[in-house]
């Protein structure tokens, strides 16, 4: 929503992502903040934000899938995980860099996502719900029974740090500024989807799919690019976590993480792209803050032992998510939504 | 790091200063010689003889005070070095994790008091909640490295491992772990060690006494039932598997069942185990699945075939969780540390110790050894890294250095674990190493064989 005042008179500005001068102005703020980010903060500071930054891009893809095309994925980090172990095994056994290996995650973890995406072609709801669990189950059967010579079974596989003309993303800081890099291109991506013809229609199809597809709108083709679309963006998240950790295992990427992935979904804000990045935002900010917290509490009050600071933690995090879904069940961005309303009608709100 | 400095002089007390350097503290004996010369200076003059004897019985008693206070034997430098201790409070094992940190604490507290402190070396633990999650660990290491600055990590389990065995390397800090090792670990250069070897290290340990208590040349026939809830679990079988391969006189693998993380009833599968031949069915998986085991063992009236278990779904936590350990009559536990029975061992004799001095309020069990064996062996390797570097000069790499060149006795770890010689090679002790086996026989806990030799195992 424009501010009053404020309308396009041409296609492009109608287009435009940046649509304002103060929408422009805190653009250049935040990416001047995320750039000296590192450089400010201590390490703890940017493993948490490096972590957040890959969470972003699993979560967006989620976001395309389930909050613009109303496709209920709970297999996510199992698609993350394929594009980890697609990029470990390009990197480590084959020697592949980085610009190669990363997009090739993403792309068999968008092939993998497709199979499931042509399920949702038949099912919708609890039931589709249940398939993507499956893809959960299936990734995981996969890479403990095939044979240890593709996946490594359960040894997991080690991962050289990322390396672009000789220079090594070895450090919290540089890794930090890879996933930037990479989160910036996929966020542009994911603006870009809900702008074009593909982004219209996931919300027709989202809304009602019989409908779409009277007005002529190919629902089969439209439910599987979506599952390709979250697919690739988690398969690309999945390579980052794997230069990231330099370690990739089965267990970790776990039916518990999808879950974790939806809720950062709702608490942004459903169909919202920039809703997928607050809803990152916020969960990861409160499982980090209560993490540190409940230590700084044991250590401070020598009463409370461990095992009750950090479960009354855990309490209050599901609470807080539990209060989100009962209060604000549209997300974040749609109460943002309703402060700008008002903002753009005040004075006069009739 | 923290130090101090304090000074001492005649006619002060002694002023405390909290600065980066280590402690030069004036000795007693020092201060004394000082002390008299001064009284010589004193009774020259003969006007103030009284007055000299006045400030000579002053002084002496002054410095009779603060001799007393500091010590007779000079004051001892303290120079504390951090250990991170991750810890899993509100993921799958946050149950017992108080048992855990606890005892690993009051080892900790113990060697300050009674080793440290005559060192110059005093530990700090600082717990952090990982969840069991790599996610979690990866995002909180960078920051504990930085705050903490540890010579050592107190690993719980496999994300542990998972996140920082790529990182610690670079960062020069080793990490020891609660658990058993695993086969995916057993690479060269380690910066993550177990005190244990694998779960296929102990259990084949375990299958070669018992088959050698059965009698007879024929190989044991073991039935197995495991899961693919977790990569460990089956790393687990695939080493037992590769151990029946290469010993094909001593072990043969009737069959691995697969089956759900948490298991009800396992009675088909086990009656399929039975129909084989199985003489022991080895589940070091969980708790939920010795019971289901056991439940289809004792429906099936097969009571005699025995399960061989683990440290982490013990005889204890099996037995508690079935409704009572006599029901887990006749099966075995089987690990590469203290079994915590009644019996009085050194062991048990050494947590008492910590119990009644050291105030660790937790109880003898599997999840309190599981914290000792890995905190023992952080303060030894310590101690010996002191030794070796001096006091202040204990650095992460010079711990690692004295793990994998100084061997820990079992004297020196009060019998908690046998005797480790680390090498280069393995993440584990490779050579002498030896398990306990525990059981429930006349419904009392009981250990039934000790210093067992673990084999040779290949890697798998």
């Amino acid at each position: 929503m424009d501010p009053a005042g404020v309308f396009a008179t041409s296609f492009a500005q109608d287009q435009a992502l940046i649509r304002t001068s103060p929408q422009r102005l805190a653009l250049v703020i935040l990416v001047i903040a995320m750039l000296v980010l590192p450089l400010l903060v201590e390490p703890r500071i940017v493993a948490i934000a490096t972590s957040m930054l890959i969470t972003a891009v699993v979560v967006l893809g989620l976001q395309i899938n389930t909050g613009l095309a109303g496709q209920i994925n709970l297999g996510q980090a199992a698609f993350m995980g394929v594009g980890a172990y697609t990029t470990a095994i390009l990197a480590a056994k084959l020697g592949w860099p980085i610009w190669a290996a990363l997009p090739a995650g993403g792309v068999s973890a968008a092939l993998f996502g497709f199979v499931f995406g042509m399920s949702a072609v038949r099912i919708k709801g609890f039931y589709l719900a249940l398939t993507t669990i499956a893809a959960q189950i299936l990734f995981h059967f996969l890479v403990l029974n095939l044979p240890s010579s593709w996946l490594s079974g359960s040894n997991g596989i080690t991962v050289q740090p990322a390396e672009i003309l000789n220079f090594k993303f070895d450090s919290d800081r540089s890794i930090y500024y890879l996933c930037l890099a990479v989160v910036a291109i996929m966020l542009f991506g994911a603006y870009g989807v809900a702008r074009s013809r593909h982004g219209r229609a996931f919300l027709a199809v989202r809304d009602d799919d019989v409908a779409s597809g009277m007005m002529g709108i190919n629902v089969v083709r439209t439910k599987a690019v979506a599952f390709l679309l979250g697919a690739f963006y988690a398969g690309i998240g999945g390579g980052l976590w794997a230069y990231y950790v330099r370690f990739v295992a089965v267990d970790q990427f776990t039916l518990f993480q999808s879950i974790w992935f939806i809720a950062m979904v709702i608490v942004g804000g459903m169909g919202s792209i920039t809703g997928a990045l607050v809803g990152v935002f916020i969960i990861k900010l409160a499982q980090e803050t209560i993490s540190s917290a409940g230590t700084t509490i044991v250590e401070h009050v020598s009463f409370l032992s461990g095992d009750i600071v950090f479960a009354a933690m855990n309490i209050f995090l599901g609470a807080m998510i539990a209060g989100f879904l009962i209060f604000e069940p549209r997300g974040l961005m749609h109460r943002w939504n309703i402060m700008k309303r008002s903002y753009r009608l005040w004075p006069f709100p009739y | 790091m923290e130090h101090h400095e304090a000074l001492l002089s005649i006619v002060a007390f002694p002023v405390l200063i909290e600065m980066e350097v280590a402690i030069h503290a004036t000795p007693p004996s020092a201060v004394l010689l000082l002390t008299l010369k001064e009284i010589e200076v004193h009774n020259y003059k003969e006007e103030f003889a009284k007055r000299n004897r006045s400030v000579n019985s002053w002084l002496a008693g002054s410095v009779g005070i603060l001799s007393m206070a500091f010590g007779t034997g000079g004051a001892q430098a303290q120079t504390t070095y951090n250990l991170a201790g991750l810890a899993d409070f509100t993921g799958p094992y946050a149950d017992i994790m108080k048992d855990v940190t606890g005892c690993r604490r009051g080892v900790v507290e113990w060697w300050n008091a009674e080793v440290g402190k005559d060192l110059g070396v005093n530990l700090k633990v600082k717990d952090y909640d990982t969840r069991y999650d790599v996610a979690q660990v990866a995002s909180l290491w960078p920051g504990a490295k930085s705050e903490l600055n540890p010579v050592l990590v107190f690993g719980i389990g496999g994300p542990d491992a998972a996140a920082l065995q790529e990182r610690l390397p670079a960062d020069k800090v080793p990490m020891i772990m609660a658990t058993a090792g695993y086969g995916y670990g057993w690479k060269p250069n380690p910066w993550v060690f177990n005190a244990r070897p694998t779960y296929p290290h102990e259990a084949a340990a375990f299958m070669e006494w018992f088959r050698t208590k059965r009698g007879g040349d024929a190989p044991l026939k073991l039935g197995i039932i495991s899961s693919e809830a977790s990569p460990a679990y089956v790393d687990i079988h695939k080493g037992m598997e590769k151990f029946a391969k290469d010993n094909p006189k001593i072990l043969e693998v009737v069959e691995t069942i697969y089956t759900e993380v948490q298991p009800t009833d396992l009675t088909s599968q086990v009656n399929r185990l039975i129909r084989k031949g199985a003489e022991v069915i080895q589940v070091q998986t969980n708790t939920a699945a010795v019971v289901a085991v056991r439940r289809a063992l004792q429906s099936l009236g097969k009571n005699n075939i025995p399960i061989m278990m683990s440290a982490h779904n013990s005889l204890q936590a099996s037995g508690k969780a079935i409704g009572g350990l006599a029901q887990m009559e006749g099966s075995y536990e089987a690990y590469g540390m203290a079994i915590p029975t009644e019996d009085k061992t050194t062991a048990r004799a050494f947590f008492e110790k910590l119990r009644d001095k050291y105030k660790v309020s937790s109880g003898y069990n599997v999840a309190c050894l599981m914290g000792l064996n890995q905190a023992i062996v952080a303060v030894r390797t310590i101690e010996s890294a002191a030794k070796a570097v001096g006091p202040t000069k204990v650095t992460g790499e010079a711990v690692r250095t004295a793990l994998l060149t100084v061997p820990i006795t079992s004297e020196q770890s009060f019998g908690i674990l046998p005797s480790l010689n680390f090498s280069n090679d393995a993440p584990f002790p490779t050579k002498g190493l030896t398990v306990n086996i525990g059981s429930v026989q006349g419904g009392k806990y009981v250990i039934v064989d000790q210093n067992v030799t673990v084999p040779i195992l290949n890697k798998w």
